[in-house]
């Protein structure tokens, strides 16, 4: 009997392996393993044993059961993994049909970049301001140090506004510049002051791929005890670097502005090039970004402000360039078109 | 501005790398011996000692004389203007190389003398550069250095960039090419070597003239010239005028070489065109009236690179007795010093080759030899002149208001119309020239002019500047003038004027004394500043020893003393003193400038205690970004403040209440806008060409004329949906993006039908969002016919809102109060009924609710339903309704008692409850 259950578990082995359908191997299974099957048969002749050997053929015999299970349910699993990576390798599934999306929309670039501007300023403690659009001129221009005559009017082509004029405040202009909020800010909040103001402005001045009656800066204006130049260029630089996501480089120049002195510009090292020197900085190495300076003492009275306690920088760049500037945009007038066939790129 | 190197080069020593390199050869020699040429009256034959031997070289230079030092350019140097040094044979005598003059090693101006530099004790054989003492600096430096330091250089260029393969040529001959208006066809000699080209007849030229040919391959201003068949010729060059070579030669435009000029030579070499020309931006120098001359960047450059200015010094002797200019200032206010001299027996020609080549690199035209000079002295000094014809002046000038409607012919032949705001320079009868601005024609320099006044004012900034914005006229004057100039300069000016002119004409006299009259309290005590050494650190923010800032201002010419442990007493040159540097931030920037910008260390500053204000609406502004486009699918769109008379009328809009433009750029920008949605129309008009889907917003300002000085600036959103279909369900889509914007913010509102001021809205299909206060919120509007009409949109369905985003942030409400999950499960049921097609659906939903305000937790309208299977006149209206309890779970038996109550409501507004047995 041994001999016998030995063969069956050696032959049912090799069956079971041979074996590559389902229904083969449940077939199989209850051959030898079925009631009416092989091993019962063998089974049968278990009573004819003596009482001695009869424990031991049992224990035999049910050992060739579970190992025989075990082998079914090993193959029986195999053959499933298999009849399912089968059925998955022969399945048609085109993978470039366009995507199911219901159609979200586009913030305006301008927006977006203004966000992103005003979380890296507020992440380094300035506050946003804002101030009127339509403006006076004393705001405009004689609070920020630029009186009657000045050559500096030239530099700022201005809209005027009909049947406005005050005794105090002068005509009315849409400004020029975000620098008004300047003084505003100053005489409402007074010092220390940390503030940034974006905004919308105009110039009277024909338009062009480059030029638009009206475009976004941002202002800035640090003001406390001992603010210095190499506050601004840390602030810059970091600003830069956080809005660019690398490490970028600033430097200063003279530059004039009735409003500052010392007055400088201020250029960042070409994100393109990184300073040696390509077609995108004009083989300079340096992209001009704005115009700053030491807010000039006139300015800090015009707002209220002590020049002998208080100093502070200012400063004021394009953003309406800083997003042509980002995406590569070659035409200003694209971004107050209205023409959704650019605005959905964004 | 344009600056010729070699113009401030005779006032500092400086010296571009690429010349130094011209002087390799070039090393000092001692001038042994020397002997008269055998076969040349005027040359001498000396013999130098250049270190390691003796060299005999044959001289012209009429100073040459035993026992002095001098330059030598030993054979193979090559010097400016392409100048090659060859040993050689001059009329027999063996000749070594070449005694220099400063000019022809490309360091000095040549004045036209015949003379030979002599230059100090040095060891023979020492290379000449290394006498100079002056480091050479590469052309890019020195605009990165003056960039960085002094004020923007544009460009530095070599002047005869655009000259490369410009050469003589002789036109030999030429014809008019038969069946064309104006074109010929010419042979030209360009040295050994004729060419055919086809030329206009722009020009009168003759033949055998010599005259400037641009080769194929020539890069001139216009572009390249390339070989090509005109009119079916061919033509292998260009014959070229001063403006297409981008130079200034010539006074009719045409430059015509002498005969016996060689020919195929590069134009550049014969004109002497060796320069570098700086392009200063204007913009840059606004502040300072110092630098627009050559002496005043010369003065920078000296600064910047420790090198010594040369004193601006005219060599003249005024004489003491004489006739002198009558001159009476009426008003000081007008003048601050006003400077004149009378010069006698001029002759009026053209002006000599070195004039014309400077004032040509430096952008001016020239005219003759009195004007040039005027012009030259400004350019060079930054003080503009004036020349008069003393006979066309009666008695004296005068120097007055303008009459009212007081007319003048300027010098560019236009009538100007004067008034009393301005200033003009006047004779005893008439008006001769607006003051500092632009001369008149009737006392013009002319071909018979003998006799000159020169004048040399310092005119009030502020009126020049008005009189010239008012006159539409800019001048190179009044560019200057209005900067607030150095009175200082007027004399200066004269001197140097007088000087040039007497020896361009050595025929001419000075009269007599200067005549210069002064506002009384001119020269009263300079500008003194006490600077805070502190202070300036501070500002700066790094460490400048005291005597480092000393040392800077010094070399600015600025007086410093110091006055105690942390201050300096500043006394301010007269050519700074005038607007540019008047308190202690002036003088900071002067220092923290020349110290270099670059040198000041990068920190950031420390974080303020106080946190900043907060700006919630700005912070609101984007998160309504993002609820309208990434929520709600809108498109942002910018437009512009403005609009038109024509928007008006498109979109209904009365004119009352706007702003208005006093100067505009178009018809379409006149009005500042009171409303988001004419400017939204246009979108919807522009963007129907490529999409028949469109739904946009745009969050901007509106300006309102409201009775005050200020207006009414109000943040508002705008927005439209626009579909293809036929459907008034874009009113229900910007409806839901209305309520989603109060949701969001937590604003609570009233809504109630119809709008009004919008014109542009349809009368019925309209609801207005009013706040508690009955200020209006919101509205929303099918466009109303006629605009649809106006706009070119009657194939699409247009649904519009504007929200005063200002006055809807000031509702908002801080925090909502949660609700607890039910606990017991709910029970939906849906509910169809057929009602007259007038019954709105609010009264539906209110009769549904009222059955059982505490069970009915939502209704939820699905349907709305018109058409066959259903009455007409009638609609078929589907809910879903959702009762719930918090105290249990609810029994079918409840639930039909509230149905049946729902069905009874809905049945006594006259509906019929489908699918009811």
């Amino acid at each position: 009997m041994e001999t016998q259950l030995k063969e069956l578990e050696k032959s049912a082995v090799s069956e079971i392996e041979k074996i590559s359908s389902l229904e083969d191997l449940k077939n199989l299974e209850v051959k030898i393993l079925g009631r009416k099957g092989e091993l019962t048969g063998i089974l049968r002749g278990l009573k004819d044993l003596s009482p001695d050997k009869k424990p031991i053929m049992g224990k035999l015999a049910n050992d060739v059961k579970t190992h025989l299970e075990e082998e079914f349910r090993l193959r029986m699993e195999r053959l499933e993994h298999d009849a399912i990576k089968k059925s998955l390798s022969v399945e048609f599934f085109d993978t470039t049909i366009p995507p199911k999306t219901k159609e979200i929309g586009h913030i305006h670039p301008l927006s977006q970049v203004q966000e992103e501007v005003e979380r890296i300023f507020s992440q380094m403690g300035f506050a946003i301001m804002d101030g009127p659009e339509v403006e006076s001129e004393y705001y405009n221009f004689e609070g920020l140090n630029i009186p009657k005559d000045h050559p500096a009017r030239d530099m700022q082509d201005t809209f005027f506004v009909q049947d406005k004029n005050d005794p105090k405040h002068g005509r009315m202009v849409l400004r020029t510049h975000t620098s008004p909020v300047q003084v505003r800010t100053m005489e409402k909040y007074g010092a220390p002051l940390r503030v940034i103001v974006p905004g919308r402005t105009f110039r009277y001045e024909a338009t062009d791929a480059s030029h638009d009656t009206t475009f976004y800066q941002v202002e800035g204006l640090l003001i406390d005890k001992t603010i210095s130049l190499g506050h601004l260029k840390g602030i810059m630089k970091e600003f830069l670097s956080r809005l660019f996501g690398k490490e970028v480089k600033v430097r200063f120049r003279p530059g004039y502005f009735p409003f500052v002195e010392p007055g400088l510009e201020l250029d960042f090292s070409c994100l393109l090039c990184e300073g040696k020197g390509c077609r995108v900085c004009k083989h300079s190495g340096w992209m001009e970004f704005m115009g700053a300076g030491m807010v000039h003492e006139n300015v800090l009275k015009s707002g209220g402000i002590d020049p002998k306690k208080y100093q502070g920088w200012a400063f004021g760049f394009g953003l309406t360039r800083l997003v042509m500037m980002r995406y590569g945009i070659d035409d200003i007038r694209l971004l107050l078109g209205g023409d959704l066939r650019f605005i959905k790129q964004f | 501005m344009l600056v010729s190197l070699n113009w401030l080069k005779d006032f500092v020593n400086i010296i571009v790398n690429s010349e130094k390199s011209s002087l390799n050869k070039v090393v000092v020699g001692y001038v042994e011996k020397i002997e008269k040429h055998p076969n040349a009256d005027r040359l001498n034959i000396a013999e130098v000692n250049i270190g390691t031997e003796k060299v005999q070289i044959v001289c012209g230079g009429v100073n040459l004389k035993e026992k002095i030092y001098v330059a030598v350019a030993l054979p193979g140097s090559v010097l400016p203007g392409n100048f090659e040094i060859k040993k050689s044979t001059i009329r027999g005598v063996e000749s070594n190389g070449m005694i220099c003059h400063l000019s022809e090693l490309g360091l000095a101006k040549n004045d036209g003398k015949h003379e030979i530099s002599i230059i100090g004790k040095a060891a023979p054989g020492t290379p000449f550069v290394k006498t100079l003492k002056i480091k050479g600096i590469s052309p890019e430096d020195l605009r990165d250095l003056l960039t960085l330091k002094t004020a923007e250089v544009e460009t530095i260029e070599k002047a005869d960039k655009y000259l490369q393969k410009v050469v003589t040529g002789k036109l030999l001959d030429f014809e008019k090419i038969p069946n064309t208006k104006y074109h010929h066809k010419g042979t030209v000699d360009i040295g050994g070597k004729i060419i055919q080209l086809v030329f206009g007849s722009v020009h009168v030229a003759e033949k055998g003239w010599i005259l400037p040919i641009a080769l194929p391959g020539a890069h001139l201003p216009g572009g390249e010239i390339k070989e090509a068949k005109i009119q079916g010729v061919l033509s292998q060059g260009m014959i070229c005028d001063d403006s297409e070579l981008g130079i200034q030669n010539s006074s009719n435009g045409l430059t015509v070489f002498p005969e016996g000029t060689p020919l195929g030579k590069p134009i550049a070499e014969i004109l002497g065109i060796d320069d570098f020309i700086l392009e200063f931006d204007n913009k840059a120098l606004t502040h300072r009236p110092d630098l627009w001359g050559h002496y005043g960047i010369a003065r920078e450059i000296a600064a910047l690179t420790d090198t010594k200015l040369k004193p601006y010094s005219p060599k003249i002797t005024v004489p003491k007795i004489g006739e002198t200019a009558k001159v009476e200032v009426k008003d000081f206010e007008l003048c601050k010093r006003f400077c004149a001299l009378i010069i006698n027996d001029i002759k009026v020609g053209e002006s000599p080759e070195w004039i014309k080549k400077r004032l040509s690199a430096t952008g001016h035209g020239t005219h003759n030899n009195i004007v040039d000079v005027t012009n030259y002295v400004m350019t060079e000094l930054g003080q503009p002149m004036h020349a008069f014809d003393k006979e066309y002046i009666k008695t004296g000038l005068i120097v007055r208001r303008a009459k009212k409607n007081e007319k003048i012919i300027s010098l560019d032949g236009k009538e100007r119309i004067l008034d009393e705001d301005m200033c003009v320079v006047a004779d005893h009868e008439k008006a001769v020239g607006v003051a500092g601005i632009i001369g008149g024609e009737n006392s013009e320099i002319n071909d018979k002019t003998t006799s000159i006044i020169l004048e040399a004012a310092t005119w009030n900034p502020s009126i020049l500047r008005r009189t010239s914005v008012k006159l539409g006229v800019r001048t190179e004057a009044v560019q200057r003038f209005e900067k607030s100039l150095d009175s200082a300069w007027g004399e200066l000016a004269i001197k140097k004027a007088a000087e040039l002119i007497l020896q361009l004409c050595p025929s001419a006299k000075i009269a007599g004394p200067m005549t210069d009259i002064k506002k009384p309290d001119l020269d009263k005590k300079p500008v003194k500043i006490t600077l805070n050494v502190l202070k300036a650190k501070s500002k700066i923010g790094t460490d400048i020893s005291i005597s480092e800032m000393k040392n800077i201002l010094e070399k600015l010419e600025f007086k410093v003393t110091t006055a105690g442990k942390s201050s300096l007493l500043v006394t301010v040159p007269s050519f700074r003193a005038t607007k540019d540097v008047s308190n202690e931030d002036d003088l900071i920037e002067e220092i923290a400038r020349l110290y270099g910008y670059d040198n000041i260390p990068t920190v950031l500053p420390e974080l303020p205690t106080k946190l900043p204000m907060e700006n919630p609406e700005r912070f609101k502004k984007h998160r309504t970004r993002e609820l309208f486009s990434y929520g709600l699918g809108f498109d942002e769109v910018y437009n512009y403040s403005f609009y038109g008379k024509s928007d008006l009328k498109k979109s209904q809009i009365p004119d009352s209440h706007h702003i208005k433009l006093l100067n505009y750029l178009s018809e379409d920008q006149t009005h500042l806008r009171i409303s988001l949605i004419p400017n939204l129309l246009k979108n919807l008009e522009l963007n129907v060409k490529y999409s028949g889907e469109v739904k946009i917003y745009e969050i901007g300002r509106t300006y309102k004329e409201v009775g005050q000085f200020m207006p009414l600036e109000e943040k508002k959103i705008g927005g439209a949906v626009l579909t293809k279909k036929k459907t008034d369900e874009v009113f229900y889509e910007a409806k839901g993006a209305i309520e989603s914007f109060f949701d969001k913010f937590n604003i609570t509102y009233k809504a109630v039908k119809g709008t009004e001021n919008a014109p542009y809205a349809h009368p019925v299909k309209s609801i207005t969002y009013l706040a508690e206060n009955g200020k209006t919120l919101a509205q929303i509007f099918i466009a109303h016919p006629e605009i649809i009409k106006a706009y070119g949109l009657e194939k699409y369905s247009v649904a519009m809102f504007e929200i005063n985003f200002t006055e809807s942030l000031k509702l908002e409400k801080r925090g909502k109060t949660y609700k607890k999950l039910p606990r017991f499960p709910g029970i939906d049921f849906d509910i169809s009924v057929v009602v007259q097609k007038n019954i709105e659906i609010e009264t539906l939903e209110n009769a549904i609710m009222d059955s059982n305000k505490s069970l009915i937790t939502n209704v939820d309208l699905f349907d709305i339903y018109e058409g066959p299977n259903v009455e007409k006149g009638k609609k078929a209206v589907a809910f879903r309704i959702t009762l719930q309890a918090q105290d249990r779970t609810l029994t079918d038996q409840e639930m039909l008692e509230v149905q049946r109550k729902i069905f009874s409501n809905l049945e006594s507004l006259g509906g019929t409850i489908r699918g009811k047995n």
